[in-house]
């Protein structure tokens, strides 16, 4: 009976390691780390399994757990909020800079973005303090709707929307920083 | 429509729904709102476009970890391990 169990369970999980993984690395920084993370998940999951009813959403129960997991192991890292500037944050952040920089006038806003290595990207989600990163990979990587995202870390709506908005902020804010250090755009746009 | 539904949206209203917008969290109604009012405003048309993209972008990037360094979970074994 354990056995079948055990095999169910393997199956339900399978598909939603890589993942897992994936948000684990990008919170843990880490491959290590983030593999000691999904084994700990994988790990309690398993014992939890009767507490998950059938019919609801397995993935973003086995997310909540994998979060509820890192906040345990991590509390001490990430339980002060790291302070943000959030001076020249506007709207569009990105777009905008883009728009007012002379050099790209000739290249489609959609084609810079191009230019980016896949490191840069992942460097500048894993830049974002943790509130920020775990609901912009959530959101913007994993797919999931507020609502799930709100039952996965726990808190409500306003506070995912907030931190979302926030995180994608620091995000562009973080990638043009990059645009400008590695040379993609040759002047700095006009304020 | 409600009865506090508006006909049109202006370009503060997409400024301020945007990202429920590129998120897929408007209602039906907000949604062809929001919609219709890209359809005649080319300035926030660009922007929307921009976000949408940027994050499609963002997604392709960051959920691409290869095969060769993912590690192999053995299931059976870790949930067999003593507590």
């Amino acid at each position: 009976m354990a056995k079948e169990e055990q095999q169910v369970f393997s199956t339900m999980i399978e598909s939603h390691l890589s993942s897992m993984y994936s948000t684990a690395l990008r919170m843990t920084h880490n491959p290590q780390d983030a593999e000691d993370l999904v084994q700990e998940t994988l790990f309690k999951a398993y014992r939890a399994l009767g507490q998950f009813k059938e019919g609801t959403n397995f993935r973003a129960w086995i997310f909540r757990i994998l979060v509820n997991t890192f906040i345990t192991a991590y509390r001490k890292a990430i339980k002060q909020p790291q302070k943000v500037s959030y001076d020249d944050m506007e709207e569009f952040f990105l777009y905008k800079r883009l728009d007012n920089t002379t050099s790209l006038q000739e290249m489609s806003k959609e084609d810079f973005l191009d230019n980016f290595f896949e490191d840069d990207i992942k460097n500048a989600l894993e830049s974002l303090p943790y509130h920020f990163r775990l609901v912009v990979l959530l959101c913007d990587v994993e797919g999931f709707s507020y609502n799930e995202i709100a039952n996965i870390i726990n808190a409500p709506l306003g506070t995912i929307m907030s931190r979302l908005h926030r995180g994608r902020k620091l995000l562009q804010r973080q990638l043009w920083n990059y645009a400008k250090t590695r040379g993609y755009v040759t002047d700095d746009a006009k304020q | 429509m409600t009865p506090n539904s508006k006909k049109r949206y202006d370009c503060g209203e997409i400024e301020d729904l945007y990202q429920q917008y590129i998120d897929n969290e408007l209602t039906d109604e907000q949604k062809k709102l929001f919609e219709e009012h890209l359809e005649y405003c080319l300035p926030c048309d660009k922007k929307i476009s921009f976000e949408l993209k940027l994050k499609e972008y963002i997604q392709s990037k960051a959920a691409n970890i290869p095969v060769s360094e993912t590690p192999k979970f053995d299931i059976i074994k870790i949930i067999n391990r003593p507590s």
